[in-house]
């Protein structure tokens, strides 16, 4: 199925003494295909050979991919359970000791019932991530809902997916991330890319993109930074950061000034239209230019290589997404599909690059503050009715919805919340404004935290429980395409590890409400009970059974029965999930990114990553090569901007903002805007670039603007660096 | 049938994943053989993988007093025998390419092996296999015949080995600029 030209039967290399486990890389939400190598006499995991047989992927991999077997039996593996006594070394790796699961169990159910007893059953809360399987999201939320019964539980996807999620609600009625297989990529005649540092994040797909352009097709790139995407593309619009708004408005304004709008479709299947055309007439290229400081030939000339596209395709990823109105350019964007048509066939449509592993799967079944699983809402009684049926509860016993990822933090600051589960997610380093949310993880009465490293919040836990890699348990997770494919065991958990819904199924026995977990004694048991939870939901997964996905090379939601192979392509009907079936063209106001450059701060500051390490670098800078290749932030500048600070190249420097400051190396590079500094976010502590990032929300995503706020640069004196 | 390391060279992202495969493949102890360089990192993020061309005369071969550079019956250059190499490193100075490295504490010279314990079966090299740009591939001579086609030979960015290298390899290189030639669709 969907193998294309990039697919080629090649054996792979058998080392003697050794058995290769398929599966997939742990990192992004490319999901690149890999066999773990194991020696079968210790059965250990010890290398990774490529999986040339994985049709997205076709054996290629990124170097975290090529190196991500290393975590498994890594020196800093936790190997059981800590806790610490002294409150007061809190923020520090310090204090420590082991103890045993039951200690631990025992500590973790007194504390939590102490604290729900005297404050109320919402002063607990769950954070957690989505860089594990759906199997393990999915429980996640019904612990926090059914064993704690607490309201509060959000994840690191408000970080990262949630201004997508919102966006393609609103604008298709349904969130799933692209419309269209990753086989498509390459056969398409454009590629409209916003916000993505495509050839670092999601380095796979770069074979595919590339081949547009050998078939003759275009690439256009939209950021403030050059790129490796943006220096091939055929036009780079390099726009300001947190600008999108206007520049999506000002294509659209040209697509319909310039008749590349499709009526019929338009008439068909859309809603919004008049509202829109009538928003845009204001983003001429001249007005669109003055708001994003990009030419307004550059503007004229985009929408005209996309408005000529027989298929094209708009990507797009955090760079629009970690915004203050990261939504609105979700929809924005959306609508340059949606007046040309150019949506619901083959080889055309719309796409989020998928930040997290499982950032697909891990948003859509119950770990946001709002929803249950298969996408069901919280605040719907139906929803909830369908969701108590297969959990046994009653729909009085279901909490209410709760708050975001980070307001939870600011309810913890104010003694709302006052203990915590934190799993799967490091938001010591990547939540915006650091020195709040540090002060906030101070705060708590009691935290728990489940990980497989000591990570810069595992610093701030009373008891730190030992997780496993995603290689010592199996599930699914659900990639960047929406496809649902399948990860493997390789190895026996190290040390006293364990699984996360193993450890929730223990935990909840431990508070009394075994009768709702104990069932679940396997993984594949908690995956047959997650399939029947999202049934008849519209993120379904019940016919995606484990042996259909090995089967079929993954299974694309939804999937609602034994029959039904999934659906690879949205819309193929032109039915959109709103109630008449139809998309919402978005009007869409400017807002300027919430704090603008000024005389005392009049940089702007935009983040992001590198190749070498994935999201809190908590992974990534333990693994020696990674390590190795960026082992420290920096801050990029351009070298007149330089010049005006009287920087050169590799000095050290102090960057600030209203909320914090942080010393960086200068990286010299005229591949960046003169009026921007950028800085890879991946490390912790007093090098966290969020320090000094800025917590304005999203008002429907509730996502932090990381891409843009006002910051100054100052040099250094020698003593105070050292 | 017969395959070939073809390089391309216009596609290079520099993630480096070459490298990194590059110390797993078997018998390398951890240790890269192959570069990626950036090409004018003040400028822009233009990179690109220096890699062993495997000659079909390697002046490394020629250069070593020893014999300890051995020529595999698929052409592949071979790392320098560990019970011959005696730490010379004429061949370091010999490669016009500068490919052959130097480990000073074992005294001993090791470079590129084109993955031998792949490639002597038809497997593709790990850095070829891994390549997320399709930079380095691992093609027929068919497939390479066919991106010559492909690719508008008049633009002088064509280059099979010679003029621009020293002699004929093994390994065939595409210089950027290949897109040049390219007809847009519309
Ligand atoms: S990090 Fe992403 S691109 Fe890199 S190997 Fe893993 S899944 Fe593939
Ligand atoms: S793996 Fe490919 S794209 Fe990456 S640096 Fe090496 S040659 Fe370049
Ligand atoms: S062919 Fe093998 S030995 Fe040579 S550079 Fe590539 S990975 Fe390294």
């Amino acid at each position: 199925m969907q193998r294309d030209k990039f697919f080629k039967e090649i054996e792979n290399l058998n080392h003697p003494n050794e058995k290769l486990i398929k599966t997939h890389c742990s990192y992004c939400g490319m999901q690149c295909g890999m066999n773990l190598r194991v020696n079968t006499q210790t059965n250990k995991i010890i290398g990774v050979e490529p999986r040339y047989d994985w049709p997205v992927t076709v054996g290629k991999m990124c170097p975290k991919g090529v190196t991500a077997y290393q975590q498994t039996n890594h020196k800093d593996r936790l190997l059981k359970p800590l806790i610490r006594d002294d409150a007061s070394l809190k923020g520090t790796a310090e204090g420590f000791r082991e103890a045993s699961w039951d200690e631990a169990y025992d500590l973790i159910a007194k504390k939590f019932k102490e604290l729900q007893t005297e404050y109320g059953k919402d002063s607990l809360s769950v954070f957690s991530g989505v860089s594990m399987t759906n199997e393990k999201c999915y429980l996640t939320g019904k612990f926090a809902r059914v064993a704690l019964g607490t309201r509060y539980i959000d994840y690191n996807g408000r970080f990262c997916m949630s201004s997508a999620a919102g966006g393609f609600l609103r604008s298709f009625g349904v969130d799933r991330g692209s419309t269209l297989p990753w086989t498509d990529i390459h056969e398409t005649d454009c590629l409209f890319i916003a916000g993505s540092n495509t050839a670092e994040c999601h380095p796979t797909s770069m074979f595919r993109i590339w081949n547009v352009q050998e078939r003759g097709g275009y690439i256009i790139v939209v950021d403030p930074r050059e790129t490796p995407i943006a220096r091939r593309a055929d036009l780079h619009l390099d726009l300001q950061p947190g600008t999108d708004l206007a520049l999506a408005n000002g294509i659209v304004n040209q697509l319909i000034e310039m008749g590349y709008i499709d009526e019929e479709f338009i008439n068909k299947h859309t809603n919004g239209f008049e509202e829109t055309n009538e928003l845009v007439k204001d983003f001429t290229p001249e007005y669109t230019s003055m708001l994003t400081g990009v030419a307004p030939e550059k503007i004229i000339r985009a929408a005209e290589i996309y408005g000529k596209a027989p298929n094209a395709v708009v990507m797009f990823a955090r760079g629009v997404e970690q915004q203050h109105k990261g939504v609105d350019n979700v929809s924005a964007y959306t609508n340059m599909a949606l007046v040309t048509g150019k949506i619901g066939r083959p080889k055309a449509g719309v796409a989020t690059f998928t930040g997290q592993g499982n950032g697909q799967g891990g948003r859509e079944h119950g770990q946001k503050s709002d929803l249950l699983p298969g996408y069901r809402k919280i605040t719907n009684p139906k929803h909830v009715e369908e969701v108590c049926s297969v959990w046994g509860i009653t729909p009085e016993e279901m909490p209410q919805p709760g708050v975001s990822a980070y307001e939870m933090i600011e309810l913890m600051e104010q003694k709302t919340i006052r203990g915590l589960y934190l799993l799967c997610s490091n938001p010591a380093v990547s939540a915006p404004n650091q020195n709040f949310v540090r002060k906030a993880f101070k705060a708590l009465d009691f935290m728990v935290c489940s990980d497989f490293y000591l990570s810069e919040s595992a610093e701030f836990a009373d008891v730190i429980l030992p997780a496993v890699t995603w290689s010592e348990d199996e599930g699914t997770v659900t990639n960047i395409e929406g496809r649902i494919i399948k990860i493997n065991k390789a190895q026996e958990p190290v040390g006293e590890s364990k699984p996360d819904w193993q450890i929730q199924v223990e935990l909840a026995e431990r508070l009394g409400r075994g009768k709702y977990f104990s069932h679940l004694k396997t993984a594949r048991d908690v995956a047959d009970e997650f399939r029947l939870a999202t049934k008849g939901g519209y993120a379904d997964y019940y016919g995606a059974t484990w042996d259909k996905i090995d089967k079929q090379d993954g299974v694309f939601w939804p999937c609602k029965d034994e029959k039904d192979e999934g659906t690879p392509h949205m819309f193929l009907d032109k039915k959109f999930y709103h109630p008449d079936g139809k998309a919402k063209i978005c009007a869409l106001p400017y807002r300027p990114p919430a704090e603008e450059p000024c005389e005392k701060y009049p940089l702007r500051l935009t983040t992001g990553r590198v190749v070498y390490h994935y999201l809190s670098g908590n992974q990534t800078r333990r693994i020696p090569f990674l390590h190795d290749m960026c082992p420290e932030p920096y801050v990029e500048i351009h070298p007149d901007t330089a010049l005006t600070y009287n920087m050169e190249h590799e000095e050290r420097v102090r960057l600030f903002t209203r909320r914090g400051e942080a010393i960086y190396k200068v990286k010299l590079t005229e591949a960046i805007r003169k009026d921007t500094v950028f800085v890879p976010y991946h490390f912790g502590h007093e090098d966290s670039i969020n320090l000094l990032t800025i917590a304005a929300l999203d008002p429907i995503s509730r996502m932090p603007e990381f891409k843009a706020c006002a910051a100054q640069l100052e040099k250094v004196e020698l003593k105070k660096v050292q | 049938m017969k395959k070939r390391l073809y390089l391309e060279l216009e596609n290079c992202i520099g993630c480096r994943s070459c490298l990194a495969a590059c110390t797993q493949c078997g018998g390398h102890e951890e240790r890269n053989r192959n570069y990626v360089y950036d090409v004018n990192p003040l400028v822009n993020r233009q990179t690109m993988p220096l890699m062993c061309l495997h000659c079909e005369n390697p002046a490394c071969a020629r250069s070593c007093p020893a014999q300890a550079i051995q020529i595999h019956e698929t052409g592949a250059v071979l790392s320098a025998l560990v019970e011959k190499c005696i730490g010379c490193q004429n061949c370091t100075i010999a490669c016009p390419y500068g490919i052959p490295k130097f480990d000073h504490e074992q005294n001993l010279m090791y470079k590129c092996d084109l993955c031998i314990d792949r490639t002597k079966d038809g497997i593709s090299p790990m850095c070829a296999s891994v390549c997320p740009s399709n930079t380095l591939q691992w093609l027929t001579d068919e497939e390479i015949d066919n991106k010559k086609k492909q690719f508008n030979l008049d633009n002088g960015k064509w280059v099979t080995s010679m003029p621009y290298l020293e002699g004929e390899t093994n390994v065939k290189v595409n210089l950027p600029g290949i897109l040049q030639g390219i007809t847009k669709l519309f």
